[in-house]
């Protein structure tokens, strides 16, 4: 149930210093690439906070998510501070069962009307109803039961942010994402299989502090943390320049961490933070490992071919127009290269040996 | 003829090959060289920022040479670039870049910023924006056969002076020698204690030697202005002396952008393969002493640090050399914070030390320096040229540090032995 402190108070309570909880702020507002001006109005609004009510709704999922979410390194502030807010349903986290679980579900929804965070993972089935239902109620009729009093949802997970895993060819269930369900409600996709612990509570943050949604990219994930491509923050990319690549998982390249693109990273396409913030407390990420990465925070990643496929290969046939267009850039691109090199060869044609009075403008 | 605006713009035109324009097609906008230039960390004005330096040559790529620019041409709109705009860019090309090369090292996209002002320079110097003191430096090499109008009489009466301290003869014109010895004017006016040590050195090692007199300057103004037609005047007349006096070898005096001048660009420049070798002496003393030819015995109790110089160790790759030859005869020696292939600058390199323009910007540029030199703690600092010998001592003097400054090979020369090698027995 939400108290009545503020999580200012409650941090105190558990002991973290004034000290410790700036830091957080500090670390919040430059992983949402918010100006060094706003740490103290992040810090003021999240010391008033009132605890928000979330709930938590678990559909087709492997609880990979929720795993993620618990490995966030207790007793770092991420996971103190989800402590702090008050998670009134959850079904693999909380200790009641059966119908006190729904009760305090359906008290949660009264009591906080309007102003109460649904998180998501798992996609949902439109097959038979009976593929996935908690308590005899169906996934979709739990999910439009709840979203009704809901300020925002937030799809965690590629399986509730695109349908994931559960939907990947040939759909057997005929799974939907929760944004092909909820339309009357604002949707934040934190999409990754699962996603990366510290992107949750930043838009939990993010939350508390505005009162409303950080911005979005047109698949509705934060823009803070999907902006950038893996690719254009990956340590390995002075190597992709270089034209230095690894062949297989065992040659020279691969030991000497050179660049993953041709055993099939997904890097240059797939928008994540993994290269910034890490895994694991910032121990590691997957490239880091000598793994590319799978795209598993994109859409349909499980559909898009072989994980150690590179990208440049064709998944299909390559038609004629695509054949044509191709030649014709590499008609145009030899063009203005040779443009270019008469440019210059006439510039050195035209030289004349300079001399000592070529130094000086004659005024 | 004279400097005109269109000559500039040729010029910018003829340099502009796939490197430059790849550099700028692939240039990420991190910013990331900053930091890198001592320039800018010593005074804090992004305008010092390496990239930014080169905007007027950038600015003329996009046009010329880029689809978008030439489109954006045709229909005239798109900035050209103006005389007014070189004028203003000459403090930046010129002063505040001694083409050290740091911010080469740290571009994350592999640019050669360094590579690029070399060539930029070319467009700068006949559009008429090259500094009154390089200008002046470099009419005096092509016309005197020095930029400081040192002449062969004055280098003459220093090697006499050099022949009476050490009893040894100083061989000039020896045809047939090994090794051609070549001097930056530096060394001659200021530190002819540079001749003395190689003639007690090569003495010792049994090295046959000589200096040409119609090519005993090392230093290259034509690269520092960048002027290549005159670049290849002062290195065809090295080439043919050596040609003329049979020597296998030329060896480039502790000087970092003779060095650069001679060995890397040199060939290209002539268009032509030498008939020889260059070396830097510091390669040559570490030559001889692996081969057991340079014995020295004792050693320095002073607390020593080392200053690279930027076109030996970062442009010209000779990093553990000047560590073994300091290993064999410095009791305490000292690195500096970043020494080796990213130590800091002078501050006078490139031309900038003869540059009076730039006085004021490299002594506050110097604040770097001083910084590294006391973290060392040391009371003396040993380098291996002569410009930033001059530099370092005249930046040491305006901050009023209690340090001296001391070459490489004079260091050495100090500790040499006559012991053979059989009773040499403490000395590795």
């Amino acid at each position: 149930m939400s108290s009545g402190k503020t999580l200012g108070e409650v941090l105190r309570d558990q002991g973290v210093s004034r000290r410790g909880f700036l830091k957080f702020c500090t670390a919040m507002a430059s992983m949402m690439a918010l100006p060094p001006g706003s740490v103290a109005a992040v810090a003021a609004a999240l010391e008033k906070a009132r605890r928000p009510s979330v709930i938590w709704l678990s559909f087709q999922e492997c609880t990979g998510c929720t795993e993620s979410l618990t490995r966030s390194h207790t007793p770092t502030l991420e996971g103190l501070i989800l402590g702090q807010v008050s998670l009134d349903y959850h079904h693999t986290l909380q200790a009641a069962s059966g119908t006190a679980a729904e009760h305090a579900r359906m008290q949660a929804m009264k009591e906080n009307h309007g102003k109460y965070l649904v998180v998501v993972d798992g996609s949902l089935p439109l097959g038979n109803p009976g593929y996935s239902t908690i308590a005899g109620i169906s996934n979709v009729e739990m999910l439009k039961e709840t979203v009704e009093g809901a300020a925002a949802v937030i799809a965690v997970g590629s399986c509730a942010a695109f349908g994931g895993i559960p939907m990947a060819q040939p759909n057997p269930t005929g799974a939907v994402s929760v944004s092909q369900i909820v339309k009357d409600r604002p949707v934040v996709n934190v999409p990754g299989c699962p996603p990366i612990p510290v992107v949750i509570t930043g838009v939990l943050a993010h939350f508390l502090t505005f009162g409303g949604l950080p911005e979005l990219d047109e698949l509705g994930r934060p823009l803070a943390f999907y902006g950038d491509t893996i690719h254009d923050r990956c340590y390995r990319r002075p190597f992709y320049d270089q034209g230095l690549f690894a062949e297989s998982f065992d040659d020279e390249g691969a030991r000497k961490g050179w660049c993953l693109f041709k055993v099939g990273c997904k890097g240059p396409v797939t928008h994540n933070a993994c290269a910034t913030t890490k895994w694991n407390d910032g121990t590691s990420f997957p490239i880091e490992s000598g793994h590319g990465c799978l795209g598993c925070s994109e859409p349909n990643f499980w559909d898009a071919g072989s994980f150690y496929k590179p990208l440049s290969a064709p998944t299909g046939t390559i038609n004629q127009v695509a054949a044509g267009a191709a030649l014709g850039g590499v008609a145009a691109g030899a063009a203005v290269a040779w443009h270019n090199r008469k440019i210059r060869g006439e510039a050195r044609a035209k030289h004349e040996p300079v001399t000592l009075d070529d130094l000086e403008k004659s005024s | 003829m004279s400097a005109t605006h269109e000559k500039g713009m040729q010029a910018f035109r003829s340099v502009m090959d796939a490197p430059i324009a790849s550099f700028f097609a692939s240039c990420v906008h991190c910013g990331l060289c900053a930091e890198a230039c001592l320039f800018y960390t010593e005074t804090g004005d992004p305008k010092y920022t390496p990239i930014y330096k080169l905007e007027p040559l950038k600015k003329f790529w996009r046009r010329e040479y880029t689809l978008v620019g030439k489109l954006m041409g045709l229909v005239g709109i798109g900035a050209t670039v103006r005389d007014k705009e070189l004028a203003e860019w000459s403090e930046l090309v010129y002063d505040s870049c001694t083409m050290c090369g740091r911010c080469s090292m740290v571009c994350p996209v592999g640019n050669d910023l360094t590579y690029m002002i070399r060539k930029m320079r070319e467009g700068m110097a006949v559009a008429g924006h090259a500094p009154d003191g390089l200008r002046g430096a470099t009419q005096r090499a092509i016309e005197l056969g020095s930029p400081m109008g040192v002449k062969l009489e004055t280098l003459q009466a220093q090697i006499r002076h050099q022949e009476k301290d050490t009893g040894l003869k100083v061989p000039l014109d020896a045809e047939g020698a090994d090794y051609m010895v070549l001097l930056s004017s530096m060394e001659t006016v200021n530190f002819p204690e540079y001749i003395g040590a190689l003639a007690r050195i090569f003495d010792k090692a049994g090295v046959s030697w000589t200096i040409a007199s119609e090519a005993f300057e090392a230093t290259n103004s034509g690269i520092q202005i960048g002027v290549s037609d005159l670049a290849k005047v002062l290195v065809q007349r090295i080439v043919d002396a050596a040609e003329r006096l049979k020597v296998k070898y030329v060896i480039s005096p502790e000087c970092g952008h003779a060095y650069t001048a001679l060995r890397w660009e040199g060939p290209n420049l002539i268009g032509k393969p030498y008939t020889f070798e260059v070396v830097h002496i510091l390669e040559l003393l570490e030559q001889l002493k692996r081969a057991g030819r340079l014995r020295t015995s004792g050693k320095d109790e002073r607390k020593i640090t080392f200053h690279d110089p930027c076109q030996i160790v970062r442009r010209g790759g000779v990093l553990q050399q000047p560590r073994e030859l300091l290993g064999s005869v410095a009791a305490d020696f000292r690195e500096m914070p970043d020494g080796g292939v990213m130590n800091w600058c002078c501050g006078g390199g490139g031309g900038v030390s003869a540059n009076d323009r730039a006085e004021e910007l490299r002594l506050k540029a110097f604040n770097r320096k001083k910084r590294q030199v006391e973290a060392t703690g040391a009371g003396t600092l040993v380098t291996a040229c002569a410009n930033c010998r001059i530099v370092l001592e005249e930046g040491l003097e305006h901050n009023e540090m209690n340090i001296e400054v001391v070459g490489l090979t004079e260091l050495i020369a100090e500790y040499l032995t006559d012991d053979q090698p059989a009773a040499a027995g403490g000395e590795a």
